[in-house]
Order: C-alpha cells, then structure tokens, then sequence
C-alpha cells in the first residue's frame, strides 16, 4: 500500500491545537504553583522524573498508560462518529467485575483469563448498550444517559463487593482474588509490566486499522461528518451509532478487566481513578486518531505518576493532577476557537 | 482594456477594485489583478463560469475573505474591512448563493438577528421595521412565518427584506435566480428596478446570460479570475457575451428524443406526507419507463420534494405501492433501493450530496463502498479507490488537483460534477435528477444535460424534476406537471402549449 501520506490541513492543525492545549496548561499550572512558593521548573523536572526517572517509573508510567490508551481508543471511535459516551467509568467497573467473576467461577488458567477478558469486554458492551438503545430507539441523548449510568454502574459494583461478592478473608469491601495462575503475565520481571500494557500497545495499530482501511470507519465518519449524507448513501444511520457506542463500551470494560487481571487482581471501589473520565479528555487531545490518543495516554499517565513524585518532594498536594487535568479539559476544548480567532486576526496561517 | 476605470477616488463609484489578487491556501487563483468600478446606483451584473471567481470577488467586497493584494475602495474613500460587521458599517450586505436565514426561526426573528445591536430585543420596533421595508419593496410577508414553512423565492426575499431593514445601500447578490422558477425570476427583477430606482447599488453575480442582459446596466465578464471586459448592457447582446465567458463555445446539440421501453418505476397512487404531518403527496400515480426521460414540472412547494424522498426510502409512505425494476420498494431502506438501481441527484447538494470534510475518493465511493472493488470483507481497498477517484475526475472533467483533497475546497459547478459521476457510474437503472444544473453555467449545464441524455440512450429511465422549464422542455419525452400534491397535467414536448403548461402549474386546469 504505497499511498501518499501527506499531513494534511486537518492534522496540522490538530497538532497544533493540542500542542497550545499543553503549552497553555502548563502556563497556567505554573502560575498556580508560583502562588503556592513553588518553583515551577523544578516542579515539572520532579514530574518527569517521577514518569520517566528510572526503569521502574517509567514501567510504572507504562502501566498507567494502558487502562487510559484502551479506554480512550474505544471512545475515539465513537467521538469520531459524534456520539458522545461520557460513560466510560461505569463500563469500565461492569466489566471489571463480570470478568472477575467469571475468572474466580473458572478457577485458574489461561481458559479463565480468556474468558475474563470476554466476558470483561462483554460486560462493557451491554453496559453501553442501554444508552445505545435509548438513543437510536427513542432519540434519548447519550451524553445525559451514559453519563448517569456511570453512578448506577459504580454502585452496583460497590453493593456487589460488598455483600453478594465480598472477599470472605478481608475486612474491606472488596472481591475476592481472581487466582494467580489466571493473571496477565508479567513481562519485564522486577516491574509490574504486564502483557496488558502490550495488548494495549496493539490496540493502536487496529484501531488506525479499522477507522481508515474498513467499511465500518468509513461509515463511522460519513455519519460523524454528515448524517444526512450517510441516509442518502443507503448507510444505516442508527445501526452505526449504537455500533460505535457499544465499541467504545467494550473496550472500557477491556481497560477495566485488564486493570484487574494485571494490576491489582481483585475488584476494589478504587479500581479506577477515573480513567473513563481521563479517556475523554485523553480521546479529544489526540483528536481521535489512533496515534494521538496514544500519544495523550502516556502524556497523561506521565502527568499522573510524576505528580506523586511531584507531591512528596516538594510539599504540595495531590490534587496537582486533578487540577492540570482539568486545565487541559478546558483549553483543548477552547483551543479550536482560539485557532480560528488567530487565523481571523492573521496572526496564525494554517 | 480600453475602458479600464482609473481613478478609485471618484465619487460616483460606490465600489471600486483596485488590483485585487487572492490566493486559496490550496493554491487556487481565485481572482488576479482585478479592477473595476461599480457606479452609484447601477445594476452591474458579474457574468462568468463556474470557477472564474465571481463569489470570491463578492465574498471579499463584504468583508467575509480578505484579498492578498490591492485595494478596495467604497464610496471613493480606501476600505480595510476585516469581517462582514465592518462591510456591514459601510452599508454593504450579500445575499449568498445557499441562504444564511435559520429555518427554525420565524421571518422577524430572523430580522430580528441582524439589528440587535443593543441586546435589548424590541420586538415591535422590529414588525414596524419589517412592515415599513417590506411596504416599500411592494411585497408582502408575514413577520410570524417560519423560515422553513416558505417557499425557496419568498425566502430569497427576506433575505433582501433583511438587508434593507439595516438600511444596505450597496447589495451584493449571488446567483440570485438560480433557485426560482421563471415566474418568482420577473417579480423578483421588478424588485431589482424598484430597489435602484430607491437609490441602491447592485451587484450581482450570475453565470445566465439572458438574466445579465434582461436587468443589469453594465456587465462584466470574468474569466479564470480575471476582468476580460466590462461593457454597457445596452452595448452587449448574447453572442457577444457568450464569446466572452467561454472560448470556443460549441453549438448545443441536438437533442433526439428517446424510446421508452418497459415501465421501470411505477407508482401507485402513494399518499407521504411532509415535515409537518401534512398529505404533500395526495395519491400520485406515476410511470417511468425505460429509455425514457419524464420531466415534472411545477412551482416549487407542490410535494415534488416529499415525492423524491419517497422514491429513494428517505420518507415514510402513508399508503400506496412503489416498483422498481418490478419489485416492491415502499418504505424499503435506502440501501436497499440503491441495491435496485435508483441514483439520485439531489438538489441539495452540500448537504445531501456529499461529505464537505472527506475526500473527493471518499465521497465518489459513497454508494459502492461495500462492492469489490472497493473493499472486500469490510477492507478498504485504498487503491482502487482512488484509482477510481482519478478515472471518473478525468471522465466528468473534475476540476481537482489531488483524487485525495477534501470536497470543500471544489466550486460548487465541480462539486455537482462529482455528484453526477458518482450517480452516472453505480450502474443504475432509475436514476432521479434534482435541479440537476441549478447554480451551473451554460457550459457545464450542458454537459450534464449530455450525460442524461446518453444515460437515457443507454436504456436507464430518468425522473427530472426541476424548476427549469426550459430545461425540462429540452430533455423530457414526457412531462408531467405537479400541482397540490397530485399530476394535473401531462403534456408532450412536441407541439407544446405553453399557456397550458402555465396554466396547469398553478393549478388552473
């Protein structure tokens, strides 16, 4: 396949956008940590170095990135289509909890880890179903019913740990371990790398694979660009959108199985940090192509673990994370506007 | 050359142009060293092809583009106008080609968008203003209507109406009559007369050359973004006008009529009803044989939309039975239809027609993206797609530079053109044309006009609908006139009775 790979206008200008998003999010954090009596350049030389320092950082960093990169690539896809799941967290828990299920039903092995991963997949996908269905069916708005799934799905996983699925040998509210012969392995010994990070790594390559080279992501942007196009092509408008609601569903109940099978092997209330959250933010930074969403889900892992390194070394709290996060949420979304004021005055030409 | 204006600080130019040069980031010269001078009080008419660079000339008279170079001046005094509020300060609106009124929003509403300047809203002050220009242009509407409940020239009007409502004293028209039938063309040129006799200056854009010489005062032609000349109307006559736009313009052809064969569209008294939940289409019946072109003719507004959406599974049947090709289509999915044999030509064609943000390979395999070769087992075979992009750009004489380069940076004329390939090459047997050649020059309607005629020659069966008489004279075998929802009349194009045509279409006969 020798095409011509020209960066277009679009992706330019995307690059850019996410470039400022940055840029202006670390400006802006900054000033708050000069407030603070922080400095601010050594501040973020303790963030790199608490993401990248040494081998076990960046392993660290590595595996935070995958639970984020798969969730985020699942909603690129619906993004991508204009449909708008903020519903990733609680996808994510339903199917942590189903796979763990299953995994401790089994017993131990590679059969019990399939299925996990199934089943986990499985779970996310029905959990997506339902606002699938309400909007293609019934003309609900998705961003309201996702969005408010994610606390029915949280709390059911919590009343399920804590009584129908509680671990008999602890005190706290969480599920029993899945067993130690069904774990994702662990691929660089002494770290705590695991083969979900690599299933996460390729994850991108096809996902890029299945927006441009298949007839489903052509239909995915046909849709997403101009719906009305798409009906008058003979595309099924509907059947695509609850397609890419219920794709970006399983691959959050993958991210949350795999959290699970590889990291921490039993479902706890604080399994996720809000990694569905993190997906959306992490899903328009890299303005739903594949490899900007992984780009953005090392980025934003690295922002994360270095801010623990950031917190003890210099005194400050951990909410440093929630703060930048939420920075970028706002400038990437204000970013398109702001372009497009630079280019009305000329002092930007794209 | 010879009559070239010189000096831009003269008084009488409303408008003057002086070496204006723009440049599309795509590398398109859209306009190049243009100079001219717009009198007070003129109607000047810009005539030119598709891709001469007329809109572009307008876009930046209004503020909307910015030129590379030159200057313009308004009213004698050097203008550097930086978007359209600052144009709108110098008293200059546009109405564009594709209206900018919201449809969700009544006729006042509307108006009322463009005076607020203070963000206190007075509706009354509003009415009185609506009544006051409305009074004055002679016309009448209703300040409470909705946009979308009008037709296509009352909308055209409150386009106008809302100009005037901002006292613009300079009016830039975009192919203005591109969307009206002949009758709205001479009440909306008696509007035109009114306006200049009041004093306005205007300047309209327009590729009809009867249109240019029929209502302006001057004309000049463009041609590849440049002035070839500017001569008064009375001067001007249509070969001369003609020799100007296009070099070497051929004879049009004679067109033979065809022979229709079986019936490969019939419909059987259908009932749909439109947006609104009112019967548009009131028990049509209707046959399309093969080999054969049927024109409908009719005011726009009388169930031809709801029809054609009917065909093509985009609207519900109430009641009645559609065949094509012998098989039961009614109420089937669009996809299925297409799998029938139906292409489709729609009239809207940036919102219907095709993805502005995709590629012009993307777009022409629209329809055949499941069918090898484009893809096999849900894979995309880029290859063929944009081997296929770059036959059908050459065979339709796409004006493109990359097979790959998204859809939004093609003319409207060339974007039709793609549409048409498209539909002319999925191997339909039905096809429906939509104002197959509305907003398109002499020279391109005319190659649309072949590709249907060779398409009937080939054996498919054509529905045409189109608010273009002549058109519709040219090329149908048979036409059949709509009115209220139902065929009132079907007349032949030999031996035609144009009163009775006339008379049918507004529902007299």
């Amino acid at each position: 396949m020798s095409d011509r790979y020209v960066v277009s206008r679009g992706t330019k200008r995307s690059i850019i956008k996410a470039l400022l998003s940055v840029l202006l999010t670390f400006a802006v954090t900054s000033v708050i940590l000069l407030m603070s009596n922080v400095n601010p350049v050594l501040a973020f030389i303790y963030m790199f170095q608490g993401a990248f320092g040494d081998i076990n950082l960046l392993s660290e960093t590595l595996v935070r990135t995958s639970p984020i990169m798969v969730v985020s690539l699942g909603l690129a896809v619906s993004f991508k289509c204009k449909v708008w799941n903020i519903g990733a967290e609680g996808q994510l828990y339903i199917g942590a909890m189903l796979g763990t299920i299953v995994a401790i039903g089994i017993g131990g092995g590679l059969l019990s880890l399939l299925c996990a991963l199934f089943v986990g997949a499985m779970g996310g996908l029905c959990w997506a179903a339902v606002p699938a269905l309400m909007k293609v069916k019934l003309g609900i708005n998705e961003v309201i019913t996702t969005f408010l799934m994610n606390f029915v799905g949280i709390y059911l996983v919590q009343w399920m740990i804590s009584y129908p699925f509680r671990s008999p040998d602890t005190y706290f509210p969480e599920s029993a371990a899945v067993p130690a012969s069904s774990a994702l392995m662990i691929i660089l010994p002494g770290t705590r790398l695991h083969l979900g990070v690599a299933l996460a790594l390729a994850l991108v390559p096809i996902i890029y694979f299945l927006m441009e080279r298949t007839t489903f992501g052509y239909k995915v942007n046909v849709v997403g660009e101009n719906p009305e196009v798409a009906r008058y092509g003979g595309i099924k408008v509907g059947k695509i959108v609850f397609a890419s609601l219920i794709f970006s569903g399983v691959l959050a109940g993958l991210a949350g199985i795999t959290e699970v099978m590889g990291i921490q092997y039993r479902v706890r209330g604080s399994l996720s940090p809000g990694y569905g959250y993190t997906g959306i933010v992490v899903a328009l930074l890299g303005n739903n192509n594949p490899l900007g969403v992984a780009l953005s889900s090392i980025f934003l892992a690295a922002i994360m673990n270095g801010s623990s390194t950031l917190a003890w070394a210099m005194n400050i709290p951990m909410g440093i994370v929630d703060l930048m996060q939420g920075l970028l949420f706002i400038f990437v979304l204000a970013s398109e506007p702001f372009i497009r004021f630079l280019e009305g005055r000329g002092v930007l030409r794209l | 050359m010879d009559n070239r204006p010189s000096d831009p600080k003269k008084e009488d130019y409303a408008i003057f142009l002086k070496e204006i040069t723009k440049t599309f980031p795509n590398g398109t010269v859209a306009n190049f060293g243009i100079t001219l001078g717009i009198l007070k009080g003129e109607v000047h008419a810009i005539l030119g092809e598709n891709g001469a660079g007329k809109t572009t000339l307008l876009r930046m008279i209004s503020g909307i583009l910015k030129p590379d170079s030159g200057e313009i001046f308004i009213d004698g005094k050097s203008a550097k106008m930086r978007d359209p509020m600052d144009a709108s300060r110098l008293g200059i609106g546009m109405v564009h080609q594709h209206f900018t009124l919201i449809p969700e929003f009544t006729v006042r509403e509307n108006v009322a968008l463009v005076l607020a300047e203070s963000g206190w809203l007075d509706l009354k002050k509003v009415d009185a203003k609506i009544v006051e220009v409305s009074e004055k242009m002679g016309i009448e509407i209703d300040p409470e209507a909705k946009i979308e409940n009008l037709p296509v020239g009352k909308r055209q009007l409150v386009e106008i109406l809302r100009l005037l409502c901002r006292d613009v004293k300079i009016l830039l028209l975009d192919e203005p009559t591109s969307v009206l039938t002949p009758i709205e063309v001479d009440s909306f040129f008696r509007i035109i007369r009114d306006l200049k006799s009041s004093g306005k200056t205007i300047v309209l854009v327009t590729h009809k050359m009867k249109e240019a010489l029929k209502i302006s005062d001057r004309v000049t032609v463009l041609r590849g973004g440049r002035v070839i000349r500017t001569v008064p109307t009375t001067e001007a006559d249509e070969a001369l006008l003609a020799s100007l736009v296009v070099e070497g313009l051929a004879a049009p052809p004679v067109v033979k009529r065809g022979t229709p064969g079986d019936p490969i569209l019939s419909i059987d008294s259908i009932i749909v009803k439109d947006d609104r939940g009112r019967t548009a289409v009131d028990g049509l019946s209707l046959v399309v044989r093969a080999g054969e072109i049927v024109g409908i003719a009719g005011v726009a507004g009388n169930g031809q939309k709801e029809l054609v959406e009917a065909i093509s599974g985009l609207r519900r049947v109430e009641s009645g039975i559609i065949t094509l090709s012998s098989q039961d289509i009614t109420n089937k999915s669009t996809r299925f239809i297409i799998e029938k044999g139906l292409s489709y030509i729609p009239e809207d064609r940036m919102h219907r027609g095709v993805v502005l943000t995709m590629g012009i390979h993307d777009n022409l395999a629209l329809k055949c993206i499941e069918r090898p070769p484009m893809s096999k087992n849900w894979v995309i075979d880029r290859r063929s797609m944009i081997n296929y992009a770059e036959r059908l750009i050459s065979d339709f004489s796409i004006k493109a530079s990359d097979p790959c380069m998204s859809v939004e940076n093609l003319s409207g004329g060339n974007i039709q053109k793609l549409i048409i390939a498209r539909e002319l090459s999925n191997g339909g047997t039905f096809l429906i044309a939509e104002q197959p050649t509305a907003g398109l020059d002499i020279k391109a309607s005319e190659v649309v006009h072949q590709r249907l005629i060779d398409l009937r020659s080939r054996g498919a069966g054509i529905l045409l609908v189109s608010s273009d008489l002549d058109e519709i004279i040219k090329l149908s075998d048979r036409i059949c006139v709509m009115f209220g929802g139902k065929i009132v009349g079907e007349f032949f194009p030999e031996n035609l009775d144009l009163e009775r045509l006339s008379r049918a279409m507004l529902g007299a006969e």
